[in-house]
């Protein structure tokens, strides 16, 4: 026999001592087993929502100190909703006690973090009401005359409304339509095009540049792979594609608290230095499994930490430990209901991790404009805008990219989106108007995602967040109202940023 | 939560033992399927083990003729459990229990395959690189024990513990990757940023191997492997390999051993054979032929053509697969030539 690797030698062959672990861990596969699959019916949610038990602020007050980053998160949330949320750790606390299922046992302790960090949706609910009055500093202008535009939409005034408009409806609505089918057979581009007004993608892209030839010497492009490896990622983009309306199933979640959760990993992956793809693939991870499981409160910052750990493994050369995951959800939960966690996981997914990382379409785009680094770093966080605002879930991971660049390039005014681009990115400017008005709308609004935001202000991305903040202030009517781009012009009249 | 049960299936004989798992044949208590049960355990530190979600994330999306089939995931809380479609042996043992005609008459050692099973081994191992590199999987773990034969001399590629998928440009990945024999120079000097041509050159190292019996580069230490594949391929130099110096185990004292050919330490392989060979052993991995290349090289003709023909008639299949059984049986060789 050959030598063997020092890397299969390291994996250790254990797993006889620990009985007690064990039968441990099984009570907590089944208690989650019961918790996710179960679906505590909504009215009775709502009738524990009315009491409120005082012992709660004295749980409260006792954790949180020690809740680090998540605690940050939310305090640094608009003020305003202060009431909202004690209210809501009242709240959850009673219905964490009303439960008298298996994982309840410790629940004082994670709750509480978890808690803090998601409000129950009652909760939330009122603060966000609270909140939209004061929200806007000078946003507010841009806020209203958006939600104008979806005023028509009368039913559009619950709580959501304000963290997340409603696309506007000749945007994203038709889009959606147009995406599923463009991506789900490529050929069929020109017959869905038909009722749209722009030209065809085959069209456009006729007259663009081959710059895959110039690869060929160039090992690490794998360039005699490219196509073949593109076309299998856009095949894998839909089948990998979660739920985008996955919130209606959810009993106790709500979109906001996906945000405060996505922005949250944020933190932990930029505190673990962790590959940009493990980000993306732990958000797809937790859309997927929340598009099949019904995920109570107090469990999803269980759901985050463990897709941030299966994606890891997955993508990293090394991994941080799981006990490194229990740390920062400041022991929330323990190793055994994350490595339990992590069973039940990846068996909803099936096992299936083949996720389309957006890095590699926008690293194939950056291709098209020379890889200008500048762009790319707007890019990126303009990507990254997709794993926080949930409205990108629609919108394959390859048309957020191809939005994020289109965007990039306009704020910094780095010509017309061409036939080469075009081709690179697999869309035409027609087709990325609907994604790119929803990231100039997140732009232009309130920010919601702090640590997000904060991560994206450092110099080592360009300032990023404060560049386009500023950037779509300036020209956020400008894009929202108009109609839809017509002429490639709109690249000319990009502002300075 | 799962219905299936480690229990619905007979646990055989064990097949083999790797460092993280241990395989079994099995039989399907309902079927009477024989498979192949790899049965992982779990770290009770760490989980799932890292190899284990991406073997299994890949395989199954990895369907092919000349891949292993996955039926199955079995996951309890001790153990994990693959259930894969049963192969009879693996290459390694194949060899070893082959007596060509050849080997009859002295004129080949023991271990060496006849001419015909290698090229249809060979056509059949490109096929299934190429599908994984067409599927931006990388195997990174080619040798004889991990690729799989059954009774109808079908080829499949197995084992993606050390697989992972790649983007474009290629991601830096860990250098503790192929096991020594098989591993590519460029691996060996350091390189972190490998790409599809490491699964070439393995593939070129397993060709030359089943024409003579024996591993063609069996080094004991990182340094020797280097030192043995020099010996035979020549020292590279930056004339002959541009930047070279600049890989982190690059040494400025390594003894100078001129290029030799191929023909030289390889007579028992054709003219075409060497020709296909000497372009998957390039040094250099820029300069190594992708597996969709090496199956355009004319040594692979006959089977592309006959290839070609199952595709179009469907009665064509069932008699190319009895052709290809041919190659499983012991006396394929003149089976072969009748066809």
């Amino acid at each position: 026999m050959p030598p063997t690797r020092a890397l299969r030698r390291a994996v250790t062959d254990e797993n006889a001592e620990n009985v007690g672990s064990t039968r441990l861990t099984r009570a907590k596969a089944a208690a989650l087993d019961t918790v996710v699959a179960g679906e505590p019916p909504k009215k009775a949610l709502t009738a524990k929502r009315t009491t409120t038990a005082p012992s709660n602020g004295t749980i409260a007050g006792r954790k949180r100190t020690a809740l680090g980053d998540v605690s940050n998160v939310v305090k640094k949330e608009p003020t305003e909703n202060v009431d909202g949320k004690k209210d809501t750790l009242g709240k959850s606390g009673l219905l964490k006690a009303s439960k008298p299922t298996g994982i309840q046992k410790q629940a004082p302790a994670r709750t509480n973090s978890t808690r803090t960090v998601l409000g129950s949706k009652a909760a939330n609910a009122t603060s966000s009401e609270l909140k939209r009055p004061a929200s806007g500093s000078g946003v507010a202008g841009h806020i209203t005359k958006k939600r104008n535009t979806s005023a028509s939409k009368p039913a559009a005034l619950d709580d959501e409304s304000s963290e997340n408009v409603p696309p506007p409806k000749n945007g994203s609505n038709g889009s959606f339509k147009l995406e599923k089918s463009k991506t789900k057979s490529r050929p069929s581009i020109e017959e869905v095009f038909d009722d749209e007004a722009g030209p065809s993608w085959e069209e456009v892209v006729k007259d663009a540049k081959d710059l895959d030839e110039e690869d060929m010497d160039d090992p690490l492009m794998v360039a005699e792979y490219v196509h073949e490896i593109f076309e299998y990622m856009q095949e894998l983009e839909i089948t990998t594609q979660p739920n985008p309306d996955y919130m209606d199933n959810q009993n106790e979640l709500e979109w906001k608290m996906r945000g405060i959760l996505v922005d949250w990993l944020l933190e932990v992956h930029t505190r673990f230095r962790l590959l940009p793809e493990t980000l993306f693939l732990a958000v797809n991870i937790i859309d997927r499994f929340l598009s099949s499981k019904v995920v109570q409160l107090d469990r999803l910052q269980l759901v985050g930490v463990t897709a941030m750990f299966i994606a890891s493994k997955y993508e990293e050369v090394l991994s941080p430990h799981v006990q490194n995951f229990v740390h920062v959800a400041d022991d929330g939960f323990t190793e055994a209901e994350i490595l339990s966690a992590e069973r039940f996981v990846l068996a909803a997914l099936d096992y299936d991790l083949s996720y389309p990382n957006p890095m590699n379409f926008l690293r194939r785009i950056s291709k098209a404009d020379n890889y200008d680094i500048q762009t790319r770093t707007l890019g990126k966080y303009l990507l990254e805008i997709g794993c926080l605002d949930h409205r990108f879930i629609k919108h394959p991971p390859s048309l957020v990219a191809a939005s994020a660049m289109y965007l990039a390039r306009l704020a910094m005014d780095r010509g017309e989106w061409d036939a080469t681009l075009s081709k690179y990115a697999g869309y035409t400017e027609q087709q990325i108007q609907p994604v790119f008005k929803l990231m100039v709308e997140y732009l232009a609004g309130p920010v919601l995602h702090d640590a997000f935001f904060r991560k994206y202000a450092s110099k080592k991305f360009l300032k990023a967040s404060i560049v386009l903040r500023q950037w779509a202030k300036k020209w956020a009517s400008t894009y929202l109202e108009s109609p839809p781009a017509t002429t490639s012009s709109s690249g000319k009249k990009t502002p300075r940023s | 939560m799962d219905k299936r049960h480690p229990s619905s299936f007979q646990q055989l004989e064990k097949l083999g033992e790797g460092t993280y798992a241990t395989v079994f044949k099995g039989r399907n208590g309902q079927t009477g399927q024989f498979v192949a049960l790899k049965e992982i355990h779990l770290d009770s530190e760490e989980g799932t083990p890292s190899t284990a979600i991406r073997e299994i994330s890949l395989m199954k999306e990895l369907k092919h003729e000349n891949i292993v089939s996955l039926y199955d995931v079995i996951h309890t809380e001790n153990k994990l459990m693959l259930v894969f479609e049963y192969m009879d042996k693996d290459l390694k043992k194949y060899m070893d229990s082959y007596t060509s005609p050849a080997t009859v008459a002295g004129t080949s050692p023991r271990g060496a395959l006849d001419a015909v099973t290698i090229k249809s081994f060979m056509w059949q191992l490109m096929r299934g690189i190429a599908f994984c590199h067409d599927n931006r999987v990388l195997h990174r773990d080619l040798k004889p024990q991990n690729l799989l034969i059954n009774t109808q001399g079908q080829l499949k590629l197995a084992d993606f513990g050390l697989a992972r998928a790649f983007g474009i440009p290629v991601n830096t990945f860990s250098n503790e990757v192929v096991t020594l024999w098989y591993r590519a120079p460029d691996v060996l000097l350091g390189s972190r940023t490998y790409n599809t041509s490491i699964d070439i050159w393995s593939a070129g190292c397993i060709m030359a191997e089943m024409f003579t019996g024996r591993p063609l580069f069996p080094g004991t230490t990182n340094e020797d492997q280097l030192l043995k594949i020099f010996r035979l391929m020549g020292t590279p130099s930056e004339r002959s390999w541009p930047l070279i110096s600049s890989f982190p185990e690059y040494k400025t004292n390594w003894p100078v051993c001129p290029t030799r050919e191929l023909r030289a330490f390889l007579p028992q392989i054709d003219h075409m054979g060497l020709q296909l060979l000497a372009q998957m052993l390039q040094m250099r991995p820029e300069m190594r032929c992708s597996a969709q290349t090496a199956l355009q090289h004319p040594w692979f003709a006959e089977h592309n053509a006959r290839h070609a023909q199952q595709q179009q008639g469907p009665g064509g299949y069932a008699a190319a697969q009895g052709m290809q059984q041919g190659t499983g049986g012991q006396q394929q060789g003149q089976q072969q030539r009748a066809f």
